[in-house]
């Protein structure tokens, strides 16, 4: 065999793919790769017909074929399963004890013991002192002393016992079941004769069982009919108790229960924050001076603009007829310092407001009566009876809607100057600011409602062509030419200067009342039928900028205060009530509306109570008329 | 619980007890120490009778059981309290009531005479029994005031105050029994609600509606002052039909925003004024400036100056009467309020002759007198009137009166009016 040992040693025999030789021998001679130059074909042939082609296995040193010989397969077929390579070695041999259990009488070997065996160790010494050393200073501490105490924790230790954990923070109770009642206990039952039976048969009748039974079952209010026995002895055990106890069960499990968040406000934080009322005093709280003199309801009233004198007039067609009158009152004592009579129901009254004229208007029946009481300054008084007489009639006469009269002599001492006969019933009367003009409307349904009278010529002319709704009340505006009809639902505000509609305010009531100017001009409040009282502020919006519902019966009138920031108004229900209305000269704030106090003290009667309220022009007090016949002043 | 009490006696020399601390039940109320007190009198005295007394701790009225009371005084009950005595005062007899056909708006009394004013436009005199003496009409509209100028036996003058806008300066010769108007004051744009004559009795202020307060001159001359009257203005009969000679204001104070309710002099040269504009203004009489002003926060009706506690008393519409110092500078500073009326109040008068003592009228019908150290409640509630109390008038010889409009003026004796302090 030749000796074709390949001396690359054990490397990757890859590097000498590309190669001719695969290595060099022990002369250093290239080692060839044997020529292989068969086919896949020659290889397959060779496969099937060489019966030794399993035993043959390429030297990859060499790259040449050899056949294992029987003796190499053998090998080859132990190593695979495990056996040792030689044949004849026994892995298994019996074992020889050399030393065994048994002691022996002679020693094994007899070899005399070493020195080192009898002399202490010098080596073991150093690492005593070392030791020792190091427990003097310390380093080392000796053993202590086995801790016994057992080492388990508390697993909740850290745990709040209060807080409720996880599922049961969740935990929804399940909805509780009916109590079983007298149906279930066979309630007709019948019982001592003695005892009231508790409830009516609750045995049903035959339709009713019939009208049970056609019910779907999730639709009957008790899943059972109801039946009598005899005694409570009869009764027999309830045939639907397991079904119905698994039908509780699914309901339980399968029906998802949900925790209902409810919110939990407070209510007392719903309500606005508005100042309390004792920081918006003053403002009237008590009951001070009651004027008694009229027989039946005042209807209205009016002050002169000092504050000193205050006029009303009586509704109502008196008993006798003598009793139709106006009254003029000293404010500070209650004393009635004059009557005027004026033959006639007293709708409304208006009390001039320029200070240097002394006249008072009253809507009597069909006429206004001019009156001049000659209360106050006896200069003005004169001055006023002067300026009505040094009217020169035009040289042509003119078409009016009304007819102006010269007072009687008669008429004249009672004080009535000049009477404007209209022709219907006038209800309502309200000077203009500067007190040469005043309005008044009429119960008509025609255009004719409202009518503008100039005093000082006694002319009068008709500002509507057109009946927009039957008018309620009118106002003018006391600084800008503007003039506000309330009809039942809507206040329309016109400009006189140009005769034209300016807005229309939605009052969101149904049939007004009232109304009434804040004094700056920006703020109207109207009071209405159905107990609403709507404040509106005319730069913000054409509906109301509040909707007050504190009254719990229709509201007859409601009333500014000149100069305080104070509103009233006074209702059927015999109340009046004074709210704080501050409006802000800056456009930005919102005016704050704050009710201040309630006042009573007039007594229903004919189921009215309150039928005018009035403020004084200069102190924080407010009159109020009503049914009963007096007029109250609350300070 | 005793509480330990030094009852000192401050009544007079006749009910003097030895100055000893006593122990006083603490539950013991006035009666009770009167009773103490009426003991120990007889035990040093045989003859002593029995004396109703009051009681003061720290100038306080004792009105409810001692311990009450010292537990809202904040008094402690372990250290020894000094409880004053007085001899109670009487209740105001009841003298006369005098009729009149309309509601009494003023009333002015001096030792003989009583003037009021009425609303049916007259003032009248009456006698102090009661007796209609004379009838004052010339007025053509309700008299508002009415005041005492002078009186001597002959003849006396007084002036009459109406809404119709002047102030009438009569002299009423008592022997004949005639009334003569000698001026009649005219400048006011408003009703005089409110006159006062000075303490030289030359001189008298008005307050009006008008807002104005006028000085006039109170000496009756036989001339006639020059009223520049308004172009426009047409020269009514008025003028033949007036009563007396014109006579126009010598100055005129404004400075008021409202009607001047109430007038007075304070002093020889000081007015002093109460407005509905809820301020009372004093004013210098000389010169006319505006000295000092107290402010108030309601609308004053009436008020009243004391000499001997140099306080003033005011009257608002509202149910307190508060007590001012007129010389504090800091201006509205209320000393002390008197609440127990129900109604606006109407009139307060200080007592001429007590420092502590004022009567009140008020709407609520009831005149009240008060001890202005017992400020919880008044010493007499006068509950005669069964209408408005207008007016209300104190005189030195201790007579009490009052007005309405029920048109009746009662008349209370109050004899124990003379001032305790050093007796």
């Amino acid at each position: 065999l030749q000796d074709i040992r390949n001396t690359v040693g054990n490397i990757p025999m890859e590097w000498y793919q590309d190669f001719p030789h695969i290595g060099y021998n022990l002369e250093g001679k290239k080692i060839y790769k044997p020529i292989r130059n068969k086919d896949e074909l020659d290889m397959f042939l060779e496969k099937m017909e060489n019966p030794d082609y399993w035993r043959t296995v390429q030297d990859k040193m060499t790259g040449a074929d050899i056949k294992l010989t029987d003796e190499q397969v053998d090998l080859v077929h132990r190593l695979q399963k495990g056996q040792f390579g030689d044949v004849h070695f026994n892995p298994y041999e019996p074992a020889v004890d050399f030393f065994t259990h048994e002691v022996m009488i002679h020693p094994v070997t007899n070899r005399p013991a070493d020195k080192r065996s009898f002399i202490p160790s010098l080596i073991e010494k150093e690492k005593v002192s070392k030791l020792v050393h190091a427990i003097k200073m310390g380093w080392i501490k000796p053993r202590k002393p086995k801790d016994d105490t057992p080492t388990y924790y508390d697993l909740w230790a850290h745990e709040d016992p209060n807080s409720i954990l996880g599922r049961h923070k969740m935990h929804v109770p399940a909805p509780k079941m009916k109590l079983p009642g007298h149906e279930e206990a066979g309630a007709a039952a019948p019982r001592h004769p003695g005892v009231r039976p508790a409830l009516p048969t609750p045995v049903p009748s035959i339709p009713q069982k019939l009208a049970w039974e056609q019910q779907e079952p999730a639709e009957r209010k008790l899943n059972f009919v109801p039946q009598q026995y005899r005694c409570l002895r009869a009764v027999p055990a309830y045939s639907r108790f397991i079904h119905e106890r698994f039908e509780r069960c699914l309901d339980l499990y399968l029906c998802p229960r949900q925790r209902k968040m409810r919110v939990n406000v407070d209510p007392e934080d719903l309500i606005p924050k508005l100042p309390k009322p004792r920081d918006l005093q003053p403002f009237p709280t008590t009951q001070a001076l009651v004027y008694r003199g009229h027989t039946s309801l005042v209807r209205c009233l009016s002050i002169s603009p000092s504050g000193q004198w205050l006029a009303s007039g009586k509704d109502l067609l008196p008993r006798r007829s003598d009793d139709c009158t106006v009254r003029f009152w000293e404010v500070c004592t209650a004393r009635c310092m004059k009557t005027v009579p004026v033959g006639g129901v007293v709708k409304s009254i208006a009390w001039n407001p320029n200070p240097t004229i002394c006249l008072v208007a009253i809507c009597v029946e069909q006429s206004v009566l001019l009156v001049n009481p000659c209360l106050g300054d006896k200069l003005l008084c004169g001055a006023t009876d002067q300026l009505l007489e040094s009217y020169v009639a035009p040289e042509e006469e003119r078409v009016q809607p009304v007819q102006w009269v010269t007072a009687t002599v008669e008429e004249h001492s009672k004080g009535i100057r000049l009477v404007v006969q209209h022709s219907k019933a006038v209800k309502q009367v309200t000077w203009h600011g500067k007190g040469d003009y005043f309005a008044s409307v009429v119960s008509d349904n025609s255009n004719m409602q409202v009518l503008i009278h100039q005093t000082s010529k006694r002319w009068s002319q008709n500002p509507f062509r057109k009946s927009k709704g039957l008018v309620q009340c009118v106002l003018f505006h006391p600084i800008r030419p503007y003039f506000f009809v309330a009809t039942q639902r809507y206040v329309r505000i016109y400009n006189l200067l140009k005769q034209e509609l300016t807005k229309k305010l939605m009052t969101n009531c149904k049939w007004v009342s009232s109304m009434a100017i804040h004094p700056g001009g920006d703020n109207i409040i109207c009071g209405s039928y159905d107990s609403k009282l709507a404040w509106f502020d005319l730069d913000l919006s054409t509906r109301p900028y509040q909707l007050l519902r504190h009254h719990k019966k229709a509201l007859r009138s409601v009333a500014f205060h000149k100069h305080y920031p104070l509103f009233a108004s006074g209702s059927d229900d015999g109340t009046v009530i004074v709210c704080h209305g501050m409006v802000y000269n800056d456009l930005l704030q919102n005016p704050l509306l704050v009710p201040v106090k309630v006042l009573k003290g007039h007594v229903m009667t004919l189921d009215l109570g309150v039928l005018d309220v009035l403020f004084h022009p200069t102190q924080p007090w407010v009159f109020s008329s009503g049914a009963d016949g007096t007029v109250r002043l609350y300070t | 619980t005793p509480c330990a009490g030094a009852v000192t006696a401050l009544c007079a020399r006749r009910y003097a007890v030895e100055d000893v601390p006593f122990s006083v039940p603490a539950a013991s109320e006035t009666a009770d120490l009167s009773h103490l007190i009426n003991k120990l009198l007889a035990a040093g005295d045989a003859d002593h009778k029995y004396v109703e007394f009051d009681f003061l701790i720290n100038g306080q009225f004792l009105r409810m059981p001692l311990v009450t009371h010292m537990e809202m005084e904040n008094i402690s009950t372990e250290e020894v309290v000094e409880i004053e005595y007085v001899e109670k005062y009487m209740a105001p007899q009841p003298e006369e009531c005098i009729f009149h056909d309309d509601w009494i708006s003023s009333v002015e009394a001096t030792e003989e005479w009583i003037l009021t004013g009425c609303y049916d436009q007259t003032a009248r005199i009456w006698s102090l029994e009661g007796k209609s003496i004379m009838t004052i009409a010339g007025h053509t509209e309700v008299v508002k005031d009415v005041a005492w100028v002078k009186q001597d036996s002959l003849s006396c003058l007084l002036l009459s105050a109406s809404m119709d806008q002047t102030i009438l300066l009569w002299e009423w010769n008592v022997e004949k029994n005639k009334v003569k108007a000698l001026h009649c004051c005219r400048g006011h744009a408003g009703s005089v609600d409110s006159i006062a004559v000075d303490c030289t009795r030359t001189k008298f202020c008005s307050g009006s509606w008008d807002k104005m307060l006028k000085i006039w001159s109170a000496v009756p001359t036989d001339e006639e002052d020059e009223m520049e009257e308004a172009a426009n203005r047409p020269r009514k009969k008025q003028k033949t039909e007036q009563l007396g000679l014109t006579r126009t204001p010598l100055a005129t104070l404004s400075g008021h925003t409202e009607a001047v309710s109430s007038v007075l002099w304070s002093d020889a040269e000081e007015i002093c004024s109460a407005s509905w504009d809820h301020t009372i203004k004093l004013w210098d009489a000389e010169t006319g400036d505006l000295k000092s002003t107290l402010t108030g926060n309601k609308v004053f009706n009436s008020v009243s100056y004391s000499p001997l506690c140099r306080r003033l008393a005011s009257g608002s519409t509202d149910r307190h009467i508060r007590l001012w110092d007129p010389r504090s500078k800091d201006g509205s500073l209320v000393l002390l309020s008197l609440t127990s009326h129900t109604g606006w109040v109407t009139s307060v008068k200080w007592s001429p002759t007590h420092e502590h003592q004022l009567i009140s009228g008020s709407l609520d019908n009831i005149v009240k007198l008060w001890d202005t150290r017992s400020c919880k409640a008044p010493l007499y509630d006068l509950a005669a009137h069964e209408d408005k109390v207008l007016c209300v008038d104190w005189t030195e010889a201790g007579l009490l009166l009052s007005g309405g409009a029920d048109n009746k003026l009662y008349c209370y004796r109050y004899p124990a009016t003379a001032s305790d302090v050093g007796a």
